[in-house]
């Protein structure tokens, strides 16, 4: 199919406007449909489009750029499809949420007391002055919804370092006002400051990029040669890039933003952010470094590994210490990046593809345990670890779905945790055994161990949310609509299916990474 | 053979996928049966489990003939092609057996559970995951190749999490341990769900050591399949001239020894106990536990093998037969004086375990590898029916009697002759009752395969196991008799007086641990001959597919004995022997109650200590939480609140917007508006240039 990149990217950008009026007159119901009609179509172009092996699509830019192209290869593909099925569901997912979300602000806007009764609350559902607040606020949502699933998708898919970049800055300014608008908390501090960390990083990133088109006068991929470019313009280059993606990877010492942007975020947007978003800097990683930089990855490799697993155990041993079950999440996010950046340090073919499947993973995972956390939010209205418990009884759907989320975060069989874990530990090991580096079998061990601190922090976080003695305030929780279960039931088989046949994916993603010759 | 290329593949194979299949099948379609068994008369989820239990069991059975003619099934389909990897099932004498043991008794627990759960309103979720245990275990058993063992691996780990914490709503009644008891500030009280996450976690570390070990492996050989690492060693030979061999071999066993509940990650064993007893049942005799012995029978002699090619793994042997030696002696101390049914058969199952790992292990230090291997085996079999009637006949008294305590129970010979009878059986068994139970012959097999080895080890290892079997009949004696004899205990009389009638479970219950208790009888009266027909096939089997060639022993020296030909007369001594003084010393203790055993332990001093140490699990299982839970707990606190909160936090979050804040002001300070101080700013700065280029 002709264009077919060029709509999936474009289409929900230039149709945001209407979701946005669909939301203002119709309501959210309408919106809500309106945004997953789009991103459905959108999703199911990409997946039809990555069926048939690697397909590009280039179209005329400026002169001093070069060329605006797509390129769905076996990188980018899983990436690319992951993030659209993600925000295809979410969209879903999003409507009881932020509905439930927009009714607590107007009430606390207009200072109306939680403690009324059931009849005069009804009442106030159906005041227009309500009715027309939820219209108008769902209609911004559902237009920025739009606009950052299209950053993200146009990201992966860019060929050209300028094309990336304003890709990577336009999933950022959504991201921004979903936040500032719809959080919890001091939301615009915490808006500002992500947006302040990252728009950092992407500078740096920018300057890597600069450093590099400019050297050889072009900013295509298909240009860029390591060879054609002086060996110290390339390190610095490299490490500008690393550090630029590694602020967006929440990488141990650049996290601090982080725990606090998804804690904030309304929760459908933390589950994009977290498991998308964040996960976009792995994927710059791969196609800047490991493929575009290969003598400059070889030389990092080792250093990447360790980050990886700094940042593995200091996101684990912080998940341990939360109370806020979104923060535990969040730091949980710090630790699989860490997974996926010390597969990135692993130079192997396996240890690459170990680590984009981990993307997909956590992808999955991850996204399942925030959509807990916001049944939680909704249904019981806290997000208070110690003031829940003993809910699986309760929440049973939620529960079956939050345990397979937790399985996959863990790297328990048969999800597809366990198929990205081995497979970037054992590319980890099969390097230290061919360079018999210590260090790296070093890293290797350590890796392993933390494993056991990832499993320690999810099983004692569902022990502490659905199991032992329930509060007695807690009795008469129900389990979440339709709306918000049936997405996290996809995502759940999902998982599984993956788990037991990652074909799926590593059909494109193994030649794709023998391909890089290591 | 194999080759890494082919796909092996055999018409006969899909009665092997079936075995493990089946179960998972059941468990998929239970949670459907519960919506449409409103309108189906006489459809339950028990009824599923246990027709799906019976398929699979029956499938296995399908194939027991052929086992003893010793065929052998692979079949193989293509699974993760981008690696070109294999999925495969691997049925030979040894998995078929297993395989058996496995289904047929899991279907007589699925059936008692039918009668222990009834009632629970969770009923579903326990047939999912049991079936789910069931289908993982044979999925352990069938794989043939390391990664497809690794996924039944974590799913029997998974499935023992989510049964261990079945009662997840932690009503005291379901802890184990007594409330307020503490072992060096730990508590010794845990919930269900905190039971389940310790052996989730702890057999986890075990996971790791084996996932490990298969890297190691799947570097140097670039196959995770058991038939195809045989066909071709050369990986062997790089990996052990690079002395990775032992290490990787050792690695593997780590899972076996997180799995078994093997020293030092034992301790996961015990609060296992907080599940319903079927699942207690399911993880000692049959899933689970039993894992970790089958995984070493089905390496074992892939590296004992590889000695013909002049790679010796003997520090790997040395290492599974003193780990087994180690735990068997130290669990089976500990269930001398411990007070709860359970825990004392939980301790039992850890301590038989070791045994079977001591005759595993001993086989690779002798060159007759089939003597201990079959021991050990046999052994595994045995304890399957005798261990699976103990804790079915136990779940059915802490069902009658509402606690798990031993001290509740007493005097129950009279109330419950059923499982009084029947608990004698397979206590006996396990005792080692010379010449009628299965457990005597398997046992005395073991004694004499490690007595026998020539290893430098036999002696002490061979004194450790007989000190075991000692102590074995004794805390078996004692089980029985606190249970059965005496008087009853006040529990009992405040119950009866309060209107409970206490009486013999109901049918449903007492049949299945009824069948193994005569079985394992009645295989102990044809014992030897049921341990010379296993002797036989194993040799055929390893001959066969391992290469290992077990050289004919003239047994004539032995023909004095009569109808005991070939036994060995110091481990058939020392047999009856440690039965006769452990079962003694417990008949005086506790059927006959000549002597108090209470006050016998606080008459000295050394008597008390040691009775303390043992009660409090060595400290083993205090330092195991002091040094990995509340140790690495207190470091996180520490990082998250003087790291986290202020260098991350405090220092680059509101320590830039400080230092921004203050650099704003100290250039705000130069806008003065002053003209003359902007002009003296301005002539210094002219004066500079002109300065500067003119010097």
């Amino acid at each position: 199919m002709e264009y077919a990149l060029l709509q999936a990217v474009f289409l929900p950008l230039l149709l945001s406007p209407l979701a946005y009026y669909i939301g203002r007159v119709k309501g959210p119901t309408y919106a809500t449909w309106f945004t997953f009609g789009i991103l459905l179509y959108c999703t199911i172009l990409v997946i039809n489009a990555s069926l048939g092996g690697t397909y590009e699509e280039h179209y005329p830019w400026t002169d001093l750029f070069g060329e605006f192209g797509f390129l769905l290869d076996g990188l980018a593909s899983p990436f690319a499809i992951m993030i659209y099925v993600l925000c295809t569901i979410l969209a879903l997912y999003s409507k009881p949420y932020m509905v439930h979300k927009f009714e607590e602000v107007y009430k606390q806007i207009h200072n109306i007391k939680e403690d009324e009764s059931d009849g005069q609350s009804t009442a106030l559902l159906e005041s227009s002055g309500l009715k027309t607040y939820v219209n108008n606020q769902s209609g911004l949502y559902f237009a920025m919804f739009l606009v950052f699933s299209m950053g993200m998708l146009g990201t992966v898919l860019s060929t050209n370092l300028i094309e990336f970049y304003i890709f990577f800055e336009v999933m950022l300014i959504p991201s921004f006002f979903l936040i500032a608008w719809y959080g919890d908390g001091p939301k615009r501090r915490i808006a500002l400051m992500f947006f302040f960390w990252t728009h950092v990083g992407a500078v740096i990133l920018l300057l890597g990029f600069l450093s590099i088109g400019l050297t050889i006068g072009s900013f295509d991929f298909a240009d860029i040669d390591e060879t054609g470019i002086p060996s110290d313009v390339v390190i610095i280059a490299a490490v500008a890039i690393i550090i630029g993606l590694g602020v967006k990877l929440a990488a141990f010492g650049f996290h601090i933003w982080l725990p606090w942007a998804h804690g904030a975020a309304p929760t459908p947007i933390s589950a994009l952010l977290s498991p998308a978003m964040i996960g976009i800097g792995a994927y710059g990683l791969f196609r800047l470094i490991v493929e575009l930089l290969p003598q400059a990855y070889a030389d990092l490799s080792i250093w990447l590994n360790f980050w990886g697993i700094a940042t593995m155990f200091y996101g684990g041993a912080m998940a341990l210490m939360q109370d806020d079950i979104k923060r535990v999440f969040a730091y949980s996010s710090v630790s699989q990046m860490g997974y996926v950046l010390f597969g990135i340090g692993s130079l192997s073919a396996y240890g690459l593809a170990g680590a984009e499947l981990m993307y997909v993973t956590h992808a999955l995972g991850k996204g399942l345990l925030f959509m807990t956390a916001g049944i939680l939010i909704v249904q019981v209205g806290t997000r208070q670890l110690s003031k829940l418990g003993g809910l699986a009884s309760k929440l049973p759907i939620t529960a079956v779905c939050a345990v397979i989320g937790a399985l996959t975060i863990m790297g328990v069989p048969p999800t597809s945790g366990f198929m990205g874990e081995w497979m970037l530990f054992y590319g980890a090991f099969e390097t230290a055994v061919e360079e018999g580096n210590d260090w790296r079998m070093l890293a290797f061990a350590l890796g392993l161990i933390s494993t056991v601190l990832t499993m320690s922090y999810i099983l004692w976080m569902l022990k502490r949310v659905f199991f032992g003695k329930i509060p007695e305030n807690l009795t008469h929780v129900k389990d979440g609509s339709w709306y918000m279960l049936a997405p996290m039931m996809v995502l759940a088989g999902f998982t599984i299916v993956l788990g037991i046949y990652p074909d799926i994916f590593l059909q494109k993603i193994m030649p794709y990474m023998n391909g890089l010759g290591l | 053979m194999v080759s890494i290329d082919t796909v092996a593949s055999d018409p006969n194979g899909i009665y092997v996928w079936l075995i493990w299949l089946l179960p998972f099948i059941g468990a998929l379609i239970i949670p459907g049966v519960v919506r449409i068994s409103k309108y189906v008369p006489g459809l339950t989820t028990g009824r599923v489990a246990i027709a799906f239990a019976a398929m699979s069991a029956v499938s296995a059975g399908s194939l027991f003939l052929g086992a003893l003619d010793g065929i052998e099934i692979h079949d193989q389909i293509t699974w993760i092609s981008a690696l070109g990897l294999k999925a495969g099932v691997l049925a030979d004498p040894l998995s078929i057996i297993m395989a058996n043991v496995v289904g047929w008794i899991s279907f007589l627990i699925i059936c008692y559970s039918t009668g222990y759960m009834k009632g629970d309103k969770d009923i579903t979720r326990f047939w999912f995951w049991m079936m789910f245990f069931i289908g993982s275990m044979q999925l352990i058993v069938l794989s043939d190749n390391l990664l497809q063992i690794f996924f039944g691996w974590e799913g029997v780990g998974l499935a023992s999490y989510a049964l261990i914490s079945f009662w997840y709503r932690d009503k005291a009644k379901d802890h184990v341990g007594k409330e307020g008891r503490t072992a060096l500030g730990i508590m010794e009280y845990y919930s269900p769900t905190h039971s389940g996450m310790k052996a989730f976690i702890m057999t986890k570390v075990g996971d790791i050591m084996m996932l490990a070990g298969m890297f190691m492996i799947f570097a140097f050989a670039g196959t995770f399949g058991l038939k195809e690492l045989l066909y071709e060693t050369s990986w062997a030979v790089e990996m052990s001239a690079q002395s990775l061999l032992v290490p990787a071999a050792v690695l593997l066993f780590g899972g076996a020894v997180g799995k078994s509940a093997q020293f030092p990650l034992n301790e996961w064993l015990l609060e296992a106990m907080t599940g319903p007893t079927a699942v207690s049942a399911l993880i000692h005799a049959a899933t689970m536990v039993k894992a970790g012995v089958f995984l070493v029978a089905r390496l074992g002699p892939l590296f004992f093998a590889l000695g013909a090619a002049g790679i010796m793994a003997d520090q790997f042997f040395e290492i599974i037969a003193w780990v087994g030696a180690i735990t068997a002696l130290l669990l089976a101390t500990q269930g001398m004086v411990n007070p709860e049914i359970k825990k004392v058969l939980a301790y039992s199952t850890g301590s038989q375990i070791g045994y079977m790992m001591m005759a595993l292990g001993v086989a690779g230090l002798s060159t007759q590898y089939v003597d201990g291997y079959t021991a050990g085996f046999f052994h595994l079999i045995s304890h399957a029916m005798f261990k699976a009637s103990l804790f079915m006949a136990a779940g059915s008294l802490l069902h009658v009697v509402g606690s798990r305590f031993m001290t509740d129970m007493g005097g129950l010979r009279k109330q419950m002759r059923k499982t009084y009878a029947f608990m004698w059986a397979a206590g006996l068994a396990l005792m080692g009752a010379p010449f009628i139970t299965t457990g005597f012959w398997s046992k005395d097999a073991i004694f004499a395969a490690v007595y026998e080895s020539g290893s430098g080890w036999a002696l002490p290892i061979f004194i450790i196991a007989v000190l075991t079997a000692v102590i074995t009949a004794f805390y078996t004696t004692r089980m029985i008799g606190m249970v059965f004899f005496g008087k009853n205990s006040k529990h009992i009389e405040k119950m009866e007086s309060e209107g409970h009638h206490i009486h013999e479970a109901p049918l449903s219950m007492w049949i299945p641990y009824g069948i193994l208790a005569v079985l394992t009888i009645g295989i102990g009266v044809i014992g030897l001959s049921a341990e010379e027909g296993i002797h036989h096939l194993f040799t055929d089997y390893l001959e066969e597919s391992f290469g290992i060639h077990t050289p004919h022993i003239d047994l004539e020296h032995s023909e004095t004995l009569g109808f005991l030909s070939g036994l060995n007369p110091v481990a058939l001594g020392s047999s009856l022997v440690a039965f006769s003084v452990g079962f003694g010393l417990g008949y005086i203790f506790y059927i006959g109650r000549w002597i108090d055993p209470a006050k016998f332990i606080n008459s000295n001093i050394f008597f008390y200590a040691l009775h303390k140490l043992i009660l409090n699990r060595y400290y083993l299982n205090s330092m195991i939480y002091w040094s990995f839970v509340i140790a690495p707990l207190w470091l996180a606190r520490g990082l998250y609140r003087y790291f986290e909160r202020t260098a991350i936090d405090t220092g680059m979050n509101i320590g830039f917007e400080r230092a921004i804040g203050w650099g704003a002001k100290v250039v705000q300070g130069t806008q003065t508006g002053v003209a003359q101080s902007y002009l003296y700013v301005f002539g210094a700065g002219v004066l500079f240039v002109v300065l500067i280029l003119f010097i």
